[in-house]
């Protein structure tokens, strides 16, 4: 299909919604209370049927002018507040007077209620899930990442001890954009051997979208987007806190979180500071073949895969009736190792004495990275309008560690002029400043959303290893987002966006000669590796949808088109990836990869039981393809295998199945499978599938949640992952056979002396099963998944000031 | 109870086609790597060969693959600092560890013929007067026309 076809329609659906507008003069006024009679500001009240929304003044009272007659539903929601909803009909003025409940066990807990996660996905066209930190703590993984991975469609790439990537249907790195506290999160996206610098304990509640969102999103947004979102601010008038404790058996990991917060009426801070640390996992195998050399394993003992991470967290702001701003400032902090015997994929002869004379220190080869952020919201609501403000500053800094290794034409020995320390193998510098601006319009039945990002880039590269030149980028966006609610079943959306994208990379030149081959005489010569390069990129996306909610049955559609800008590394990598023995050859002239995203969903809420399935079809015209070919370069690539990156028609389609039963009252069963397909339609690799296709996955899960004495909340729960043989595969790929694994997850809340204790405890790989997992980045080199793992966990809330 | 069963139903019979698509079908693709023969009696180098410093030796092995061979990639380099990625079973007797000075350094690719599946290449390598004894690693890369790599790492000895 043409992209003009496409305009063509949206256009005319556009004309549509606009012939429905019309208006009647109605008002409707109120007060909101507590049960003690005390009113409650910045209660934040919406009408369903127009999507109208306001909050609630200092006195407690709202009001919404300019209504037609009609059926409403009205809900109302205050943080540590029950929610309040209620039919109304509208046929002259109103007032109203409500009252709030307060929550029980409120503390720092997520306040998202189950019929709000339900509104917020029967009002998104695309796919959505929202897990709060209930799930977090529940599943816990080894990252947040690792943790969302019970979530059908989502799968992670990693490394080691869970620092991991997400995949959303089988497409990760710069195809999946991950948001934190409203701005796009930016770190080294496109390497698959460090993780997200996210702490998991910071985080609030996760959405997850599923679908082409660059309407939204931007650039990279072709898969989905993750949106981390901070705690709720505390509510007003209360001081109090938690302390996170923290153990897992595998890798001997101990850790806390202590968070404090308080509020008076309009000010408040949350203040949060995690430690964790680590030795090296633990694999069910005492052997390992890398490239056929067998490794034996220390207890075993993945040999230097110790870390620890750290995280600080502070913020602080000012709520009022119309006015709220925020400030985030946080910094993580990790350091960990590499599997000694394969950095890179060549098992060098490593100091096993050394290595294995502790299982908690971190040795050569490593990575730290720092991760620091300063994040400003601001909304302010007037009128019809709600107008956001995010404005932010964020520098990644990554650093990978390694003995100096003469790979190709470099010196035997490291010469002493060099001012690069001699164990830096590369470093990334990334300075990233972003601004968000967005206007919320109620405007009768349409919700609009106008928006604009703008962001600045700055990378430098250090170390005496090339990959990827330093480089500069910028990039603006616009959009128009419209939500129409054109009766009480049925919703429409229609988006627009518009984005520029400049980037400039810069010359790089190595440090030695290289012997290069001019027609037979070897001239020794410092080889241009990186040259000058700027390249400036536009792109025009958009989507529709729609939501058509009737009683029991939700029915989502949506289609859209999405975008990603040519990465730095696509554009100007040219150097050798000893971690896979490529030479990695970038391609200046690559076009935006652009994506056609097909999606449904239809849903069945009954009493006891639901069903979801979520089809989609995705096509890409240019996927951006890291192609291993049949040559081999001496000049620029030491002999090694060249790969090139290339672009190529895509055809992928899967679908995820949601199933819930309940037996009776305690008793819960619940279904969710998975399925992915890709295929490359042209180029050298037609035929074959995608790198890093997760295989189809089926995870079945008993829950029960028993009622006991003194005990609340209590749960116990298994899961059964049955995961399918992967036979789809690309060079440099290996078939991966199919495994099962089961994890017990199990925990309950109780009081000792009226405090509170929330107690969690998880037995992942519950059999120590060996088996191998596609999408890791060990895969290639055979290394079997972490074994069995207790994880053990202990949160202790505390109030020190209740609200009244 | 029923419908649950029959949902139960539905998807497991789901899953088995899901998993009968992705197994049963002949694929369609090449999926099979290269070979390196180094079996033959006058193949060269082999595991813990020995090649003379001023002196040339022939490069001599055996490369097939199924539908179409690539290239070819040697690479020779010092192992004074004893790492491994002999591909072979059986170890050499290693020298002491010690610094390179001026340690040998070859590397060299040799683009194959198009429509080969099966190529003896022989190739006349001289080994410099001037250069450091002792132990080398002899890295034999072979890719196919789909991209699949396979690679031979070979411990030799340079007197």
């Amino acid at each position: 299909m043409t992209t003009s076809v496409w305009k063509g329609i949206f256009t005319a659906a556009f004309c549509m919604f606009s012939l429905l507008l019309h208006a009647q003069a109605l008002r409707l006024s109120g007060s909101i209370v507590n049960a003690a009679g005390q009113p409650l500001a910045n209660v934040r009240i919406s009408l369903s049927a127009q999507n109208l929304q306001t909050t609630s003044d200092a006195k407690g009272n709202f009001r919404f002018e300019n209504l037609q007659a009609g059926k409403y539903r009205l809900s109302a929601q205050l943080e540590s507040y029950q929610l309040l909803q209620q039919e109304l009909e509208l046929s002259g003025d109103r007032q109203l007077r409500l009252l709030l409940h307060e929550q029980q066990h409120q503390l720092q807990e997520v306040v998202v209620r189950d019929n709000l996660v339900q509104q917020r996905k029967q009002e998104e066209s695309l796919n959505v899930e929202v897990v709060k930190a209930d799930f977090i703590q529940r599943n816990l993984g080894g990252s947040l990442m690792k943790t969302l991975e019970r979530l059908p469609g989502i799968k992670t790439i990693g490394i080691g001890s869970g620092q991991s990537k997400p995949l959303i249907r089988g497409l990760g790195f710069n195809r999946v954009v991950v948001v934190d506290k409203g701005m796009k999160h930016e770190g080294q996206q496109w390497g698959a051997d460090h993780g997200l610098e996210l702490d998991q304990f910071a985080a609030g509640s996760v959405e997850l979208i599923k679908g082409a969102a660059s309407f939204v999103y931007g650039s990279d947004a072709i898969a989905g987007a993750i949106d981390v979102k901070p705690a709720p601010v505390p509510a007003a008038y209360t001081l109090g806190g938690a302390v996170d404790l923290i153990g897992k058996s595998n890798n001997d990991l101990y850790g806390t979180s202590v968070n404090v917060f308080g509020r008076n009426q309009h000010l408040f801070f949350d203040a949060r500071y995690t430690d964790q640390r680590y030795g090296d996992y633990r694999v069910p195998t005492d052997t390992v073949f890398v490239y056929d050399y067998a490794v034996r394993l220390h207890n075993n003992q993945l040999r230097n895969t110790a870390g620890r991470e750290s995280g600080m967290h502070f913020s602080t702001g000012y709520l009022s009736d119309h006015f709220r701003s925020i400030f985030y400032l946080s910094n993580t902090y990790s350091k960990s190792g590499f599997f000694a015997n394969a950095h890179g994929l060549e098992p060098r002869r490593v100091d096993e004495v050394l290595h294995d004379a502790s299982s908690r220190d971190i040795q050569l080869p490593s990575q730290r990275v720092n991760h620091f952020k300063i994040i400003n919201r601001s909304s302010y609501q007037f009128a019809a309008h709600q107008l956001e403000l995010e404005l932010g500053y964020q520098r990644n800094f990554r650093e990978e560690f390694s003995m100096y290794v003469n790979h190709g034409f470099m010196p035997p020995q490291y010469p002493e002029s060099m001012t690069i320390p001699t164990d830096l193998e590369r470093g990334f510098d990334k300075q990233v400043y972003a601004a968000n601006l967005r206007d919320n319009i109620s405007l009768g039945a349409h919700r609009l959303q106008v928006g604009l990002n703008l962001e600045r880039q700055n990378n430098t590269i250090d170390g005496w290893g090339f990959l990827v030149p330093s480089f500069n980028q910028s990039t603006a966006g616009a959009f128009v987002y419209d939500k129409l609610k054109v009766n009480e079943d049925l919703l429409l959306h229609g988006a627009l966006r518009f984005d520029y994208g400049q980037v400039k990379l810069f010359e790089y030149r190595d440090w030695f000669p290289s012997s290069i081959n001019e027609s037979g005489v070897a001239v020794p010569e410092n080889v241009v590796r990186a040259a000058d390069l700027t390249r400036s990129f536009k792109s025009l996306v958009w989507s529709l949808g729609m939501n058509y909610n009737r009683e029991q049955l939700e029915l989502k559609a949506n289609v859209g088109k999405s975008f990603r800008m040519p990465i730095a590394k696509e554009l100007g990598a040219n150097g050798v990836n000893y971690h896979y023995f490529s030479y990695e050859r970038g391609n200046p002239n690559l076009d935006p990869e652009q994506s056609y995203q097909l999606d449904f969903s239809a849903g069945w809420n009954a009493e006891k039981w639901s069903v979801q399935l979520s089809p989609f079809y995705n096509y890409f015209p240019n996927y951006i393809y890291l192609n291993p070919t049949s040559a081999h370069d001496r000049n620029y690539g030491a002999g090694n295998q060249v790969f090139e990156y290339e672009q190529s028609k895509v055809m992928r389609y899967g679908a995820e199945l949601q199933l819930k039963y309940n037996f009776w009252r305690n008793l819960s069963t619940e279904v969710l499978a998975e399925y992915l397909y890709s295929e490359q339609l042209s180029g050298t690799k037609k035929g074959y599938t995608l790198p890093f296709s997760p295989p189809a996955s089926l995870l079945l899960n008993l829950s029960w949640n028993p009622e006991l004495r003194g005990l609340a909340n209590s749960y116990f729960s298994v899961d059964l992952r049955m995961t399918a043989a992967q036979n789809s595969i690309v060079p440099p790929e290996k078939k991966t056979p199919g495994y099962k694994t089961v994890n017990v997850q199990a925990g309950t809340r109780f009081k000792v002396q009226g405090q509170e204790f929330q107690l969690s405890l998880q037995a992942q790989n519950l059999f120590n099963s060996k088996y191998l997992n596609h999408t890791s980045f060990y895969r290639l080199i055979e290394l079997p998944e972490a074994g069995r793992n207790l994880i053990l966990s202990l949160k202790i809330p505390f109030m020190i000031n209740k609200a009244e | 109870m029923n419908k649950f069963r029959g949902g139960i139903l539905m998807l497991l019979s789901c899953a088995a086609l899901m998993a009968g698509c992705s197994k049963d079908e002949a694929s369609p693709v090449d999926e099979t790597y290269p070979v390196i023969d180094i079996t033959a009696a006058n193949a060269f180098p082999k595991q813990c060969s020995v090649v003379e410093r001023g002196k040339s030796f022939t490069f001599r092995a055996t490369f097939s693959d199924n539908v179409e061979l690539g290239s070819v990639s040697v690479d020779v380099h010092h192992n004074f600092d004893q790492h491994s990625h002999s591909t072979e079973v059986s170890a050499c007797e290693m020298e002491a560890k010690k610094v390179a000075n001026k340690p040998f350094l070859l590397i060299q690719d040799f683009p194959l013929a198009a429509g080969l599946t099966n190529h003896v290449l022989e190739k006349e390598i001289a080994v410099p007067a001037d250069v450091d004894p002792g132990d080398y690693h002899f890295l034999v890369r072979v890719t196919d026309k789909a991209g699949w790599q396979t690679i031979k790492g070979i411990s030799i000895k340079v007197k």
